[in-house]
């Protein structure tokens, strides 16, 4: 033993001491800045997911408002306002194929990605109509669609429904689901 | 003497050349780093601020007939402008890259606000029916002088409360025109009297910048722009644009033209509420020349009632709703091509109007809208 430690070098000299010493400093300070970085980058991460969980949020209540005030949908009567939270059964029918027509020329500016399906609870709760559907997808290099989105967040809103089909006006009762995605 | 330094006096200054230079870097890093974060977060601030405006116009734009004033306060350093072209609408802050488009909504507002209070307002666009709200942005120290003494300027008077409004009545009060502290001033001339092309602009209004002053006039159914030029005159800002509107009680179009800044922008925010009227219309009536839409849900239901005295609005009588909103349709589209045509619009809105409400008179009869 007393041999071998005699044929280590001895860290004699000042200058190889200092050297040892700063090379340990630096190491320590990149130590830091290395949990530093990832505690930033992680910190980021949740914050950015926070934000984009807020900003869906914030987009389907708007995308809800502007459906709820569509003038394509809307129980009007003559110059009279319309009246709130009705939606006018004949226009909705009408609309489903304007809506599905114009999806990308014009109706993908006021709603983006989302689905608007407008359910009638009574009297008759088995007719659901589908207004408008837009889903974020992608196409695999097989040729595939798969879905390209990763929350959805889903308003519900309870409607009147205005028939007039059998030539007198009757009130049904619903609700209208708007979805939105990213 | 030996005047050479010793091996412990080139060490303790090599270590302070050491420190400093270290101490220099790691300043500049920090310095950088402070500069850098400013810009990211006037940026990021400035791209909330664009998000939240989107946010205010989207409740403002549906919340019919309600007027919101917003303390922009914290803003007020910053220039708020407004664009149109194409029928793309754009705003943002100017010198920054947050800007927002929009191809959808018709907004009405000066081309620039700066101020601590933005007024933002929004009034139905009926022709006849409801087709899209118009949304007038404005700002507390954005002042609307009205000239005249016609009905609608005190109707505009009195449903602007709480404007920076002013109705003056003699030519006297108009030559006396102060601006005060105002951004800009637009002068109203609901008769089509006083602003003419040549005309000298108030005194006290030449101070201002050519652009800060404007004013708009009213006469035969069509708007007409102006604005201060360098020799203190009123010039006219392109053609008169021809208002489409049945001309009623708060009147959007009317409105609408008051707000906005000029002729270009008035027409361009007009075509997106065209726009808009023909798939209106589509929902109403179908397509031309392919039957559809609420109206023929209306003809199938009065088809199987032959004796039905809903029929001779709807379908028999001349000027009947069938081919009024047809007529209507046709007209729409014209008119967003070409506004000489939008004088045809406004006869088919009025004609619908009336077979509706024909329609509407029998009692029992199911009303297009």
């Amino acid at each position: 033993m007393k041999k071998d430690r005699m044929e280590t070098p001895p860290l004699r000299k000042r200058g190889q001491l200092h050297i040892t010493e700063t090379i340990a400093v630096l190491f320590i300070f990149f130590v830091l800045v290395f949990f530093g970085l990832l505690f930033y980058s992680k910190y980021q991460k949740i914050s950015l997911a926070e934000k984009q969980e807020e900003l869906l949020g914030e987009r389907a209540m708007e995308t809800t408002l502007k459906t709820l005030f569509l003038p394509e949908l809307g129980c009007s009567k003559g110059e009279a306002e319309q009246e709130d939270n009705c939606i006018d059964l004949m226009k909705l029918e009408a609309a489903q194929k304007t809506f599905s027509e114009h999806i990308n020329d014009y109706y993908f500016g006021i709603f983006s990605y989302a689905n608007i399906t407008v359910q009638e609870l009574y009297p008759d709760s088995a007719r659901s109509w589908t207004l408008y559907d837009k889903l974020k997808t992608k196409t695999l290099e097989d040729g595939t669609v798969v879905k390209d989105w990763e929350r959805k967040e889903p308003t519900y809103f309870v409607v009147t429904l205005r028939d007039e089909s059998q030539g007198r006006v009757q009130y049904r009762f619903g609700y209208i689901v708007v979805e939105v995605y990213s | 003497m030996d005047m050479t330094p010793k091996q412990g006096q080139v060490e303790v200054t090599f270590n302070w050349v050491y420190v400093l230079i270290a101490g220099a870097v790691i300043l500049l890093f920090f310095i950088g780093l402070v500069v850098r974060q400013k810009a990211v977060s006037e940026e990021q601030l400035s791209i909330e601020v664009v998000r939240i405006m989107e946010s205010i116009f989207t409740g403002a734009g549906v919340s019919e007939k309600t007027k919101n004033f917003i303390d922009i306060s914290g803003l007020a350093e910053y220039t708020l402008y407004f664009g149109c072209s194409n029928e793309v609408g754009e705003y943002g802050i100017l010198g920054t890259s947050a800007r927002a488009e929009n191809a959808i909504d018709p907004f009405f507002a000066p081309k620039e606000i700066k101020a601590s209070q933005l007024i933002v307002w929004s009034l139905p666009y009926r022709l006849p029916f409801k087709v899209i709200d118009f949304l007038f942005i404005t700002s507390s120290n954005t002042q609307y002088i009205v000239l005249g003494e016609v009905p609608f300027a005190t109707e505009f008077v009195n449903s602007t409360q709480g404007f920076n409004v002013q109705h003056l009545v003699s030519r006297q009060e108009y030559e006396q025109i102060d601006p005060g502290h105002n951004f800009q001033v637009r002068i109203i001339d609901t008769v089509g009297t006083t602003l003419t092309a040549g005309s000298g602009v108030p005194l006290l209004l030449q101070s201002l910048g050519n652009e800060r002053v404007t004013g708009v006039s009213f006469g035969q159914g069509a708007v007409t722009y102006y604005s201060k030029n360098n020799e203190n005159k009123w010039e006219q800002q392109g053609a008169a644009v021809p208002m489409v509107s049945l001309d009623e009680e708060r009147d959007a179009a009317k409105y609408a033209a008051i707000f906005v800044a000029d002729a270009d922008m008035y027409r361009c925010n007009l075509k997106k509420a065209f726009r808009r009227l023909e798939l209106i219309n589509e929902v109403y009536g179908g397509k031309e020349n392919e039957p559809g839409g609420k109206i023929q849900q209306l003809l199938n239901y009065y088809g199987g009632h032959p004796e039905s005295l809903c029929k001779n609005p709807l379908v028999e009588r001349q000027d009947n709703l069938v081919t009024a909103l047809a007529s209507h349709q046709r007209n729409a589209a014209a008119c967003r091509l070409d506004a000489s045509t939008c004088t045809n619009l406004i006869a088919s809105a009025r004609a619908l109007r009336t077979a509706n409400k024909a329609l509407a008179e029998l009692g029992d009869c199911i009303t297009l809208y």
